[in-house]
């Protein structure tokens, strides 16, 4: 039954993409491409619900052989975990309500089909992704989604910045890809397997385990390292991650899918996938590498005024936190994070593409163009008549243009226009914040929170405690700027009279899909799993605690797990889960980790707390001026403003390096290749031409004339003997014959 | 009577033959030179076979045989080489063969 199921999964979306593709033979489209799409989504949602029944903790692979060089096998499967059908269905669910939310939002796009054929070419690349029992199934799906995002992003290839943000993401995304590459055939090289798990040969991490002895560590953590950069420019952690806000050119329906719920998610996947080999240095990296980046986009954010940015640095600050989860050893909790965060992103990113659409009805009554965003880059004067209204005397002027409709310093106020829209972002932002109990989002950063710290305590290690502090603020920093975007676009007054009167709920189509991911923001769907144990972490064979551990190392399979007691799982069923067999050892982890949690969920319910008050302080209540303390501390505020200046260090940096040294190139391409190549054309033409030529005419020719010659003058003596005197002839031939007589008389 | 008479007979006509052949200025005479040539070789056939006998076969009379042959042929031969003559009279006007050169080189 999994096998037609895993079938039908991919090749609907992968059909509904091939109907498109072949409209080009038949020169005409499929009448509805939008509902044939969505129809392939849907099939695969539900054959993903139906999966569900069919999943066992640790199953076989179900592999084929695809490429047989002398003893090496490559082989192409799927495997089939509970991790795999939780991204199954986060995926599907996900794309589907895209995929509907779009029906209305790219209604009128002169390019409507091709949209939705990409989607599902997005889909079914995703969805190859997850499935894939081996390396090298990942990297294909890897690379074609990264090929479907550099399509969508460039969606509106008419826009300047949009063709740019394309290239900017397919480009950086594969920096990471190289290493990712270089890792993987590093584990290639060693173990002569693609595979991950065991089928009809070991996998990967057998292999490692029974193979690698303590001394590989460092080739081990090298390996982790390098495949983890292909998850850094993927997931768009530090120092890769400027290609995702740039991203936000594209529709907003592929922002929410894309670049918030799932592509962007498969780091985070591809790094959990690799979790058994992860030693304690490439952990470490992993940890360091996302909480740096949940801290320094969540800075950004506060400063930005376009709703899809604020809305990608986000996304950017939340999957930190997952990569940071993922490294400190909280497996499941990572995974829960990219669950939540997939549903309360995509329903964010929905719900501000629908605020973007409502004040587009103003663009598109005016001049009923097609695309929303491209509608605005025709009259620029417009644009920039809309920002001096209210741009006041901030700081600095952004590098790029924000487009009006985007700015959230033109709405406000948009409450009563937009009830349903408010009130879905309103629990996404509740839940991306981590207001306690209710919302999903509180479970899964608080069991990232308590993994962190627990494992902190449990390894008494000074890392890990930055780590969480570096977690904490991010986690008070995000409630701020979140709440910060809704006092911005939903309450107060309106601030652009125009742009406001023109606002309007959005249609059923669209408003629909957000309904739905709002209920999924609750905690009613998504807990469940985690909590029953349906998601078992895998060992780390690999990872040895520093020695100045506090428990013993056979305990760090511990997850935060145990913090949940409320949810049912019995002390002594956490204990065993922790210690295995020895109680006393599971006892102490046990208490570390509970204690752990304690602390964990009441600082992060504190910080939750004190950054929402802080946003309404400043935002809705207008106790504090926000430009007033942006001008007090002005070079911190220049630094979150120009993004660390990351783009600027690329531009001034990188790019200006890289254009030097092309130039450089140029230059020496220029003077010594062309040098050597006319020089050499020169030697030829001047010398060695001569000299053969010389020869030629001295020596061959000279050779050709004088036998010529000597021919000539033979022939001039040797025909007369031809005397035509017929008694002659006879009178050689008689005296021959005498001649030879004589001679064999004497012989 | 021996063989050797015959012989001798037979070489001083194919001498006188070849010399005629050789050095005469007139195609007819040539032609004569080669019938002298022709019948020497016919004399040295007779010669053998009367002279010479075979064990096997005393009554051997194949030499004669080709004699006869040999004289059929001369008539024919003078028929032919008289034909070029008159064709050669008629192109060149002559009948000399040092006149005759047009093969020269």
């Amino acid at each position: 039954m999994v096998v037609p199921l895993i079938s039908i999964i991919l090749l609907a979306p992968l059909v509904a993409f091939a109907i498109f593709a072949l409209s080009g033979i038949a020169k005409r489209t499929f009448p509805r491409q939008d509902l044939l799409s969505t129809a392939a989504m849907l099939i695969a949602l539900i054959c993903s619900f139906i999966l569900l029944r069919d999943v066992v903790p640790e199953p076989e692979p179900l592999a084929v052989d695809w490429i047989s060089i002398g003893e090496i096998t490559i082989s192409m499967g799927f495997y089939l975990d509970s991790v795999t059908v939780i991204m199954l269905i986060v995926v599907t669910l996900v794309s589907s309500l895209v995929h509907i939310f779009s029906i209305g939002y790219m209604h009128g796009d002169p390019r409507y089909p091709r949209f939705f054929a990409y989607l599902s070419l997005f889909s079914f690349s995703m969805l190859f992704l997850v499935v894939s029992d081996n390396l090298l199934g990942i990297y294909i799906g890897w690379e074609l989604v990264g090929l479907c995002s550099y399509l969508l992003i460039g969606f509106w290839f008419e826009k300047n910045s949009a063709a740019n943000a394309c290239k900017k993401a397919f480009l950086t995304t594969r920096v990471g890809d190289i290493g990712m590459f270089i890792g993987m055939m590093m584990l290639f090289t060693k173990f002569k397997t693609f595979s991950l798990f065991d089928g009809a040969q070991d996998g990967i991490f057998t292999r490692a385990a029974a193979e690698l002895a303590t001394g590989d560590i460092v080739w081990l953590s090298i390996a982790g390292i390098l495949i983890f950069c292909g998850a850094i420019g993927k997931s768009a952690q530090v120092p890769l991650h400027t290609w995702l806000p740039d991203a936000m050119e594209g529709p907003t329906p592929v922002s929410a899918l894309i670049h918030a719920a799932t592509m962007v998610a498969a780091g985070v996947y591809l790094t959990a996938r690799m979790f058994p080999i992860l030693t304690f240095p490439s952990s470490l990296v992993i940890a360091y590498v996302g909480g740096i980046t949940a801290i320094v986009a969540a800075t950004i954010a506060i400063v930005r005024f376009d709703i899809k940015r604020v809305l990608a640095y986000s996304t950017v600050s939340q999957l930190g936190y997952m990569m940071l989860a993922i490294g400190a050893g909280s497996y499941v909790a990572g995974l829960f994070h990219l669950t939540t965060h997939a549903f309360f992103k995509a329903l964010l990113f929905l719900g501000s593409g629908s605020v973007i659409h409502a004040f587009h009805a103003m663009h598109s009554h005016s001049q009923h163009t097609h695309g929303h965003d491209e509608a605005h880059a025709d009259d620029e004067a417009h644009e920039h008549d809309d920002l001096s209204l209210v741009h006041e005397n901030l700081v600095h002027e952004h590098g790029s243009e924000i487009p009006p409709d985007q700015d959230m310093r033109n709405m406000g106020g948009l409450r009563q226009k937009m009830p349903i829209t408010f009130i879905t972002m309103l629990i996404a932002t509740l839940s991306i914040s981590g207001v306690p109990f209710i919302f999903s989002g509180f479970w899964s950063k608080d069991k990232i929170l308590a993994g962190v710290l627990g494992r902190a305590m449990e390894w008494n290690s000074i890392h890990h405690y930055i780590l969480f502090g570096l977690a904490l603020c991010a986690a008070f920093i995000t409630a701020f700027y979140m709440f910060r975007l809704i006092f911005m676009t939903f309450f107060g007054e309106p601030r652009n009279k125009e742009m406001h009167n023109m606002a309007h709920e959005s249609p059923w189509v669209m408003a629909a899909p957000l309904i739905i991911l709002a209920v999924l923001s609750f905690p009613v769907v998504n807990t469940i799993w985690f909590n029953k144990d349906y998601v078992i972490p895998p060992k780390q064979p690999h990872l040895h605690a520093p020695q100045h551990a506090s428990v013993s190392p056979d305990t760090k399979t511990g997850d935060a797990k145990f913090g949940f007691s409320f949810f049912g799982v019995s002390e002594a069923q956490a204990a065993d889960e922790v210690g295995g067999k020895n109680g006393e050892k599971a006892d102490a982890a046990y208490y570390i980790y509970k204690r752990a949690h304690n602390i964990a969920m009441a600082l992060s319910i504190f910080v939750a707390g004190l950054g929402i008050l802080l946003s309404w302080l400043f935002y809705h209540r207008r106790r504090f001026s926000a430009e007033s303390v942006a001008t007090t501390f002005r070079p911190v505020y220049n630094l979150f403003w120009h993004k660390y200046y990351f783009d600027e260090f690329y531009d001034g940096v990188l790019v200006a390096l890289t254009v030097w040294k092309s130039r450089l190139f140029a230059r020496f391409d220029l003077s010594v290749i062309d040098g050597i190549v006319n020089g050499v054309g020169f030697a030829t033409r001047r010398v060695f031409a001569a000299i053969i030529g010389y020869f030629d005419r001295r020596v061959v020719d000279g050779i050709v004339n004088r036998v010529a010659e000597v021919t000539w003058a033979a022939g001039g003596r040797i025909r007369r003997i031809q005397t035509g005197a017929i008694q002659t002839y006879l009178f050689v031939v008689i005296g021959g014959i005498v001649l030879i007589i004589l001679i064999f008389r004497a012989l | 009577m021996t063989l050797q008479h015959y012989l001798v007979i037979s070489a001083i006509l194919f001498s006188l033959g070849i010399f005629a052949v050789l050095t005469r200025k007139n195609a007819i005479s040539i032609l004569m030179g080669i019938e002298l040539i022709l019948n020497s070789c016919n004399l040295n056939f007779v010669a053998f076979s009367r002279f010479v006998s075979i064990p096997d076969n005393p009554n051997n009379i194949d030499g004669q045989i080709i004699a006869i042959f040999g004289i059929v042929l001369a008539a024919a031969e003078a028929a032919v080489f008289l034909a070029i003559i008159l064709a050669i009279y008629r192109e060149f006007g002559s009948i000399r063969p040092d006149e005759v050169d047009t093969l020269k080189g």
